[in-house]
């Protein structure tokens, strides 16, 4: 990790405190914590986050108990025209109505939940896979390798959309969805998380099979070789822990990119239903909206720009945090 | 909105009307409306229209193609058959009149004989220059018989003794078909197998329009002659005088007035004679019609606001719609027409809980229709439908005011009548009104993904279907997924939002009978999509998984009426929808749709027509100087 080094520099930047508290050993989270809240745009990104995952948590509160809304009734007798035009925002609906009569606000704030559920699970799902296969392909090397190197080649070849397309027609003609296994894959959310984490991992796994090769080589894990450790052993003991960091780094950069999949999803269609709501779905039906009822467009837009706004700046003030070679 | 798009579907199938995704359309009430004063409209000028895409289903040869648009091209400007229409909007747009035939012939021979005698003096256009011959209707036939020709709407000449549509192999030219003589130039004479009451409206669908064989016989493949449809009509593809005819099939380029991926261009035909032809069906005021491919919509519908384009075949907005209606300048020029369809959710009588009548029944009582028409943009886009068959078809009888036996207040929906129905549902073991039995708890609910008319409907049919007791669980295809879902009987669909139905010409049967007779099952490609008659057999073939113990049918009361004729037919066939909506319960129709066209300030008669759901062209009248 280069820890004098980043040490040295600290030491430059703050001499003056440094000398008179004398040299101190930091470990590598303090140091990452200390040049993190350096980052404002980054500290600025977290706090959002942290706020929509607040609201996320407390949307069935909101809905019930303030504007006393549910996020699937339908206000069609009230909130659209005769001829079927949503009405704006206005004291009740305080984001008006969506084409189908629903509480937009109640709508984008559940939408949190949605996008953030599957930033969470998708983005988990992909880091797991892609960190397992990529420390085996990394530590083994060899045909395994070849193997599983080409096997993410292949998976970053396929044409997504194609795929979800399919995947959504076969499994939406029965209400078991289609078997994989034990599991069931219903559409809607559990197809989105499968599509969007079974299109990501390879993003983390060649990351990581990448740093396990050189790390393979360092003498640590000789050393621990030499005194009889498992395969296992070294690579979930001895070089994981070394793989956090840019794990880390790369999955809060996935993340807004699993947010708008999802939303390009459900903008197509293709992502979860109507009784979901879904910030890309909302966009979606905005485009046909947008000219009489700009509410439409306007408030799951900002929300989905922000959400993904704050997770690249947290990614971005992380990487810097995390790996000071990288410079801007 | 006008996009109509048609599927053979083979065997004994009649046809099924696919909308795409564009079909949504909403115009109001379905009124009718013709613009200008025909006494004033002067002659001349270019009508222009955009489409984002043609569609044809058949390459535009008029043997196979069965798009409504298409349909409205041939019967007003380029194909003449024996029998048209008035080529105007309503019912009287529906009546048959003669085109090549000296008058509409009443059957002999217990209905099984009809015999036509031609006009004279109606000339096929440049460059074949001949007049049209009994032959070159007869040749028509040949090419609806021919195996490779890809007729796509054969089906409705099975009638025709000795013609087996689609089947017989060979240059169609040498088809022997002994139902159809032509004893002379100017008579061709049908023998049937069986009466049927509306043979007349088959022989005005464009498939059976004179074809030259001079021209045709090197175009037997399926669409091939798309490009080279010589007119009978008054109108002919731009460029048809420079076919060269002369060097044999392979001197011939396609003509340069059809580019499938561009546009469509109509100019006068010079051997088009008027008075073989009356102005109540072609009055011909435009010099040329130019059809042009413009894949944005939006850019479309600003271009006739801007009067740089007159019409468009395209689908509206909703926000287009909603700044149409508000604004009285644009609004003049809104048209909106019955469109002869109807929308409706389709209940799987083999699959619980529908297999129940009185879950079907509570059902036609608990959904919103006019939350489902707001969806569509509201009184606009059509009446609310109260029973199968649009008004229109029978003669402007019965209305939705004359026969709604699921009256609700203001088409709202009656959760009161509804739970009482499903009182008496055998899945409501309390009898609260509930369903309470296990199959009411997930019930696959098959709709539309990819259109938001449907995924805005979505939301009050389950929320509606809640209210007694069954959970929907939506499943949304893209358009024609689902509709292949929905067709194959395998799947076992139990109930869906996403089919239409229109009309291929003003009769009923067309409606009743190929949605509802059992003989339109089939496994896959299916559009007696309830299964109203299915048999134990065609249960077992097609794999239907359920009880079909309580499947009705209406075969009897179908079967009546093919026959008939004149009056006795229409009471037959509202008898039959009556039958339909009150013993079987198939579906909850919601919108009888209706067609919404906009012109341009240019446009100084406008008419609409009824047969084919578009544009009258052939009663279209410009002002070329507000032309942009």
């Amino acid at each position: 990790m280069g820890q004098t080094a980043s040490d040295a520099i600290v030491a430059a930047e703050h001499g003056a405190v440094v000398e008179q508290e004398g040299v101190r050993g930091r470990s590598p989270w303090q140091l990452f914590w200390y040049r993190f809240r350096q980052d404002k745009l980054a500290l600025t990104g977290l706090i959002i986050i942290v706020l929509l995952g607040v609201l996320a948590a407390i949307a069935p509160l909101i809905s019930h108990g303030i504007v006393h809304h549910g996020p699937n009734q339908l206000f069609s007798n009230t909130m659209l025209t005769q001829g079927g035009i949503p009405k704006g925002p206005n004291g009740q609906f305080w984001f008006g109505a969506d084409s189908a009569g629903r509480d937009l606000f109640v709508r984008v704030l559940y939408g949190t939940q949605t996008s953030l559920e599957v930033a969470v699970i998708a983005t988990g799902f992909a880091v797991l896979i892609g960190t397992v296969i990529g420390l085996i392909a990394g530590y083994f090397g060899g045909a395994i390798d070849t193997l599983l190197s080409r096997t993410m080649d292949v998976v970053l070849s396929m044409p997504l959309l194609l795929f979800a397309i399919g995947i959504v027609a076969a499994c939406s003609t029965t209400i078991q969805g289609c078997p994989i296994g034990p599991l069931h894959l219903t559409p809607g959310l559990p197809i989105v998380i499968f599509v969007i984490a079974l299109f990501s991992w390879p993003y983390i796994g060649r990351i990581v099979r990448g740093n396990t090769l050189s790390l393979a080589q360092k003498e640590f894990v000789e050393a621990a070789r030499s005194l009889g450790a498992s395969n296992a052993r070294i690579m979930f003991r001895e070089i994981f822990p070394n793989l956090v960091a840019p794990i880390l780094v790369y999955s809060s950069l996935i993340v807004p990119s699993n947010i708008i999949f999802e939303a390009s999803l459900s903008y197509l269609g293709l992502g979860v239903p109507q009784s979901i709501p879904s910030w890309g779905r909302e966009l979606s039906d905005a485009s046909d909206w947008f000219t009489v009822a700009w509410w439409m467009l306007v408030f799951p837009g900002f929300f989905l720009v922000l959400t993904t706004l704050s997770f690249n700046l947290l990614g971005d003030g992380l990487r810097d945090a995390l790996d000071p070679r990288t410079g801007r | 909105m006008s996009k109509k798009r048609y599927l053979g579907l083979g065997a004994l199938v009649l046809v099924f009307a696919l909308i795409a995704a564009a079909c949504g359309g909403g115009g109001g009430g379905g009124g009718t409306s013709a613009q200008g004063n025909a006494g004033n409209v002067k002659k001349g000028g270019t009508f222009r229209v955009a489409t984002e895409d043609f569609g044809f289903t058949g390459a535009f040869d008029p043997t196979d193609e069965y798009l409504g648009e298409a349909w409205g091209m041939y019967t007003n400007m380029l194909v003449r058959t024996l029998l048209t229409y008035k080529h105007t909007a309503g019912p009287a747009g529906n009546v048959l009149v003669p085109d090549l035939a000296t008058s509409v012939p009443q059957p002999t021979d217990g209905g099984k004989t009809y015999t036509f005698h031609l006009k004279n003096g109606i000339k096929f256009g440049p460059p074949v220059n001949r007049e049209i011959t009994s032959k070159d209707i007869l040749y028509a036939f040949q090419r609806i018989a021919c195996k490779t020709c890809g007729a796509e709407y054969g089906f409705y000449y099975s009638v025709i003794k000795g013609l087996k549509p689609g089947a017989m192999p060979g240059d169609p030219g040498k088809i022997k078909i002994p139902g159809i003589e032509t004893p002379d130039d100017k008579t061709i004479v049908f023998h049937l197998t069986q009466p049927t009451g509306d043979f007349l409206y088959r022989l005005a669908m464009p498939a059976t329009g004179p074809i030259p064989q001079e021209v045709a016989h090197c175009f037997t493949k399926a669409g091939d002659y798309g490009r080279y449809v010589i007119s009978s009509g008054p109108y002919m593809i731009a460029g048809s005088d420079k076919l060269n005819i002369k060097n044999g099939c392979s001197g011939m380029k396609p003509i340069s007035g059809y580019q499938p991926s561009k546009e469509l261009d109509f100019v006068r035909n010079p051997n088009y004679d008027p008075s073989t032809d009356s102005p109540d069906v072609r009055a011909n005021y435009v010099d040329g019609v130019t059809i042009t491919i413009d894949t944005n919509t939006k850019d479309i519908w600003n271009k006739v606001q801007q009067n740089a384009l007159d019409g468009e075949i395209s689908h509206i907005q909703p926000d287009t719609l909603a700044q149409y209606q508000s604004n009285p300048d644009l609004k003049k020029n809104l048209h909106i027409n019955s469109g002869d369809r109807t929308w409706y959710i389709t209940m799987n009588l083999t699959q619980p809980p529908f297999d129940d009548i009185h879950v079907r029944k509570a059902m036609n009582y608990v959904i919103d229709k006019q939350a489902l028409r707001k969806a569509w943009g509201g009184p606009a886009s059509g009446d609310i439908a109260t029973h199968i068959m649009p008004p229109t078809m029978t003669g402007g009888h019965p209305t939705a005011a004359e026969y709604d036996p699921y009256k609700t207040p203001n088409d709202q929906g009656d959760v009161q009548k509804a739970m009482a129905e499903m009182k008496q549902s055998k899945y409501d073991t309390n009898h609260d009104g509930k369903c309470d039995a296990s199959v009411c708890k997930r019930v696959l609910f098959l709709n539309r993904g990819d259109n938001p008319t449907w995924t805005n409907m979505e939301p009050t049919v389950v929320a509606d279907a809640k209210k007694i007791g069954i959970n929907l669980v939506p499943r949304e295809l893209a358009t024609s997924a689902a509709y292949t879902t929905l067709q194959t009987v395998n799947k076992n669909i139990p109930i869906s939002l996403v089919p239409g139905w229109g009309k291929d010409y003003p009769d009923p049967y067309t409606f009743v009978y190929t949605l509802f007779h059992s003989s339109s099952i089939l496994c896959q490609g299916n559009v007696n999509y309830s299964l109203v008659g299915l048999t134990p057999s065609q249960a077992k073939e097609c794999g239907v998984k359920g009880d079909i113990s309580n499947v009705p049918s209406a075969d009897k009361e179908l079967d009546k009426c093919e026959p008939l004729t004149g009056d006795q037919r229409t009471q037959c066939w509202v008898a039959a929808d009556k039958f339909i909506m009150e013993d079987i319960v198939p579906w909850v129709p919601y919108l009888w749709s209706s067609v919404i066209q906009a012109t341009s300030d240019a446009v100084t008669n406008f008419d609409f027509d009824q047969f084919s759901g578009t544009w009258a062209y052939s009663k279209i009248a410009v002002d070329p100087s507000k032309q942009q």
